[in-house]
């Protein structure tokens, strides 16, 4: 009697399950809207949904931000510097609003310095005259925190201990628990991050920042002094998540201050648009349609682009090492 | 469900003294600590970790004696050299020549397959049933090997990475890499090819710290012949150790920002 196999079967079959389950858990999203004003409100609480087999909430997937790219943080939907969005010329509440949530009156409390410098670079945006006044992200930059959830839609990958985040220019390795940290006077285009899941709610401290991605083409900004305390509160229609992140920089800002960004997830309901959904048909005949991102490249093709995103070709060596 | 797996693991072992009683093979399950390999609940091989070659391949693959940019190595090509076709051999040789100028990696590239792993940093494998991730420190280098059983894209592409799909055969992960581009050098000698390349790789466990990978590569425009690669990889087990982002070309423009008053 061969009883190891058989455990050894047994074993492999039950563990397995909750991945296979998880791979179609995903609720059909193509009632979501792509792009919308509202911000809709996601409490902190338990989670209901499927859970990964070390016990995180199963939140793998596809995920775009709703309410408009970088182009402008606190009025999102009215455009870049010199590039007036058509919804520009609407009365503010017909736009989103903006995604600086706490103060109320949707404004990033900079200290007088801070907002000069931010000012200026709005102002020298659209014909930039400086290296300085060039959006990083034009360049290939990583977007950073928090502006990778304002560009391209990305991927949430999951792995015990572990959530990743795959995003158009650059990656986050987001470890769970207590662990090692990074010395301080390590600076990161992404920061250094340390999760863990309360409930329905993963939440992240970002340290390590070094503050050079900006938020978009306004300029908005961080220095390296700052820390980010991320919420990803995820609905549990396992449609959606917001993104709350709380800024302290003593260096820039006159007192902490929060930004929510709304974020809606995609799935093989939807048809890929290059953009939120920016992702291939899987080529596996006879299976049920699911989709994947295709590799990711920027410094390799940059060119310049339109709105003073100059692009910067680079021809030389950059390191000698 | 962690109980219940401990639970089931607590059976399993019980259930294992008997098989010792005779020549049977031992279950992976039972085979002492200290070399047993990590497995994934489903039982296939479990490559997550960091990881790094201690090898010389990427300064040369072939056989090469120290030189100014290089330390000596043995050479990791089966049979020693690569069997360039007579036009490509002028072609790499001319890559030599402009090596300190024209190697992809001094713009921070994405090296592409199979060079990224035998690149001398390290990178992170993220394993579920369905895929490997491999997130590379070095540039923004992540790349996809699915396990589900898709095949290559009917699309035509044109990947610096290409197109990975793999297949376990036992515990051996092999991957049939596709959709190359003509950008990626092969190591820092100008060692290359063209976007006819075909990649097959074969990933597995020489123990719980030591993966044996080796590539075969294949190019009708480069190479008389398919010829391959074998290196080891070694687990980083250093204190505390993780992977620090290195996009690295973002180190010529990097001073511009944050603001500066004045700069």
């Amino acid at each position: 009697m061969r009883r190891t196999p058989f455990s050894l079967l047994l074993l492999a079959s039950i563990a397995a399950a909750p991945s296979v389950a998880a791979q179609n858990a995903a609720p059909a999203t193509q009632g979501e809207p792509r792009r919308s004003k509202e911000v809709p409100v996601i409490a902190s609480g338990e989670w209901s949904g499927p859970r990964t087999a070390d016990g995180q909430p199963d939140i793998a997937g596809f995920y775009s931000n709703t309410v408009g790219n970088h182009g402008n943080f606190t009025d999102p939907q009215a455009g870049p510097p010199g590039e007036a969005s058509e919804a520009a010329k609407l009365p503010r509440d017909r736009r989103a609003p903006s995604r600086v949530s706490d103060p109320a009156d949707g404004q990033i409390p900079y200290l007088p310095a801070a907002r000069a410098l931010q000012a200026d670079f709005a102002k020298n945006f659209p014909n930039p005259t400086r290296p300085r006044y060039i959006e990083p992200l034009a360049r290939c930059a990583p977007a950073g925190v928090p502006k990778s959830f304002m560009w391209h839609g990305f991927e949430v990958r999951q792995y015990p201990g572990v959530v990743l985040f795959l995003f158009d220019s650059g990656w986050r390795v987001v470890r769970l628990g207590d662990g090692p940290r990074l010395a301080p006077s390590i600076k990161l285009w992404n920061g250094a991050s340390r999760g863990r899941w309360e409930g329905n709610t993963l939440v992240v401290e970002v340290t390590n920042n070094n503050g050079k991605a900006l938020f978009g083409r306004y300029g908005d900004y961080m220095s390296e002094n700052a820390t980010v305390a991320e919420r990803y509160v995820f609905d549990n229609n396992q449609k959606r998540f917001n993104y709350v992140a709380t800024f302290t920089d003593p260096t820039v800002y006159a007192r902490p201050w929060t930004a929510t960004i709304p974020v809606r997830r995609y799935t093989a309901a939807d048809e890929p648009d290059g953009w939120n959904f920016d992702v291939q048909k899987v080529n596996a005949p006879g299976q049920p349609l699911r989709y994947e991102h295709v590799e990711r490249i920027c410094a390799e093709n940059n060119g310049p682009f339109g709105g003073g995103a100059v692009g910067v070709p680079s021809d030389g060596p950059v390191i000698a090492r | 469900m962690r109980q219940l797996k401990f639970l089931l693991a607590t059976v399993s072992i019980a259930l294992v003294p008997p098989a010792f009683a005779d020549d049977r093979p031992v279950p992976p399950q039972a085979v002492p600590a200290s070399t047993a390999i990590p497995r994934l609940a489903s039982g296939k091989p479990d490559f997550s970790g960091i990881w790094q070659t201690l090898s010389e391949a990427d300064y040369d693959l072939e056989p090469h004696a120290g030189r100014r940019d290089a330390p000596p190595g043995p050479g990791v090509v089966e049979g020693g050299t690569i069997p360039y076709l007579p036009g490509a051999l002028a072609q790499r040789q001319d890559h030599f020549a402009r090596r300190a100028k024209d190697d992809p990696r001094l713009k921070c590239w994405v090296l592409g397959v199979p060079r990224g792993v035998y690149y001398p940093a390290p990178f992170q494998i993220f394993q579920r049933d369905r895929d490997l991730t491999l997130v590379h420190q070095f540039g923004n280098q992540v790349r996809t090997i699915p396990t589900d059983g898709s095949l290559h894209p009917d699309a035509d592409n044109d990947l610096f990475l290409g197109d990975s799909r793999g297949r376990w055969e036992g515990d051996t992960l092999v991957v049939d890499v596709t959709d190359f581009n003509e950008e990626t050098w092969l190591d820092r000698a100008g060692n290359f090819h063209s976007d006819q390349l075909h990649v097959v790789e074969r990933w597995s466990f020489v123990d719980k710290d030591t993966l044996s990978y080796s590539a075969t590569l294949e190019d009708p425009r480069v190479f008389s012949k398919p010829w391959a690669v074998n290196v080891l990889l070694h687990r980083r087990r250093d204190r505390d150790f993780q992977l620090i982002e290195d996009y690295c070309y973002t180190l010529e423009y990097e001073h511009f920002y944050p603001h500066k008053d004045g700069k």
